[in-house]
């Protein structure tokens, strides 16, 4: 690749959404082009200043406003549903949801801190883009075997670690960035009964995950052995699953069972 | 276990979904409101256009793929929403206007292309500079660069949410921000930052 091309290709190169093949070639030509080099850094110091412009929330006013419209275009709703729905189904389903609702998942945790790490200025404990230097880390640091996978090809970049807590005992945490999206993957220790995960199952690529979106963040989660592994991201469910796919086969690679 | 949503949103009730609604989608209110400021230029107008986005996403919940960005859904229910009341005031040149656009645009300086380094206004933006400069920004650029870098949706998100091919995206994103740039440098010279290049 060459400066004209990479100029052409700047914008989904920085958000990391160029192809294998064109990412891998514009990463060797800007390690050799120091031109590059200062055009891309100071695009990604441009989209990081996007990023941390205030972020207004809705008025109040608003928002209750809204609620007490939704409240009541609901009953009109359920006024025509009660025609139409059998009594006794409504009331199996009132018996479901309850039961179905009351457990706090573990994910609901681990987006609570992904949300939260994503607001520390520095949410790396740890930075390093070198994933053999963040494994090693995490040897000194967690009695987990923590597996951290290259996933550059899909133009998602290692941050850095750190440890955080889940279930009140430490669990790993790795930050990727995929162009300005962060992702983080998170390994939490459970006990053999702690090892239901609550969310929808899918299967991708013969492995079974469980997916859920809350607040607005996606999470593939699976379990192995005895822990759990939680991926947060606004990313897209494909990049999600791909990314745990990954991370399964490559453990499965270092430790073959 | 499946989602419950799944097995029994059709027995539900409406007042099982409106929590459902309110979990899944209101959660992203900030956002929407944000947005519809920024396409709005207008605070009555946006809170109007926010309450207009929530009730249809509402009625057209069930059409919702829980698999799929939930912020993106409403993106383009907003953006539909907005079309229709441009459209409603006679501003008939919108889709014309776009196709315009990907074939010329406003004339992108070499200062927006971000070739000089003395690219100050990181340091010296004002609050508010950012939203000033985007509201410049003519619409179907304005769009992209406010979902993909204020709302961090990828690539194939936004090219949903405005119906375009994803190299279109591509295109109108990196003129979009150099517009954007070329505007925060006035800016920031206007406001006697950033001396003017010699």
């Amino acid at each position: 690749m060459n400066c004209t091309e990479l100029e052409s290709r700047l914008h989904p190169y920085v958000d990391g959404e160029l192809g294998v093949d064109d990412m891998a070639a514009a990463d060797d030509h800007i390690t050799g082009c120091p031109g590059c080099r200062g055009r891309v850094a100071r695009e990604r110091q441009f989209l990081q200043f996007l990023r941390q412009q205030p972020r207004e929330s809705a008025p109040e006013a608003l928002r209750e406003l809204i609620r007490v419209q939704l409240v009541r275009s609901a009953r009109w709703t359920a006024v025509r549903r009660w025609s139409a729905v059998s009594v006794a189904a409504m009331i199996v389903a009132a018996a479901l949801l309850p039961a179905l609702r009351s457990s706090t998942p573990l994910v609901s945790e681990l987006v609570d801190k992904h949300i939260a790490f994503a607001q520390m200025e520095q949410p790396a404990e740890l930075v390093s883009a070198d994933r053999h230097t963040v494994e090693a880390w995490f040897r000194e640091r967690v009695a987990l075997r923590v597996t951290v996978v290259d996933y550059s090809m899909s133009g998602i970049r290692v941050i850095g670690a750190r440890i955080a807590e889940a279930r009140e005992r430490p669990a790993s945490y790795v930050l990727y960035e995929k162009g300005h999206i962060p992702l983080s993957v998170f390994m939490v220790p459970v006990k053999e009964a702690e090892g239901d995960l609550w969310g929808k199952r899918v299967t991708y690529r013969g492995h079974e995950y469980v997916t859920l979106e809350r607040k607005g963040y996606r999470t593939v989660s699976w379990t192995e052995g005895r822990a759990i592994f939680g991926l947060v991201s606004m990313l897209d469910y494909d990049a999600l699953l791909e990314c745990a796919d990954k991370l399964r086969a490559e453990r499965a690679r270092q430790a073959p069972l | 276990m499946t989602m419950w949503k799944g097995r029994l949103s059709g027995w539900a009730t409406g007042e099982d979904r409106r929590r459902e609604f309110e979990e899944v989608a209101l959660v992203h209110l900030g956002a929407i409101y944000r947005s519809a400021l920024r396409l709005t230029n207008n605070r009555a107008e946006a809170e109007d256009l926010t309450q207009d986005t929530c009730l249809r996403a509402f009625r057209g919940f069930h059409r919702f793929d829980p698999g799929t960005n939930c912020r993106a859904w409403l993106f383009t229910i907003l953006r539909n929403a907005f079309r229709d009341r441009l459209r409603r005031r006679h501003h008939e040149l919108l889709d014309t206007e776009s196709a315009d656009w990907d074939g010329e645009t406003p004339s992108v300086t070499s200062e927006g292309m971000a070739r000089h380094p003395e690219e100050e206004f990181f340091l010296t933006a004002l609050p508010g500079d950012v939203d000033r400069a985007l509201r410049a920004l003519p619409l179907p650029f304005r769009e992209v660069v406010m979902l993909s870098d204020l709302e961090q949706l990828s690539y194939k998100e936004i090219a949903e949410v405005v119906g375009c091919p994803i190299g279109t995206v591509m295109s109108r994103l990196s003129r979009g921000r150099a517009l954007l740039r070329q505007a925060l440098g006035r800016f920031a010279r206007e406001q006697g930052y950033v001396k003017e290049s010699p």
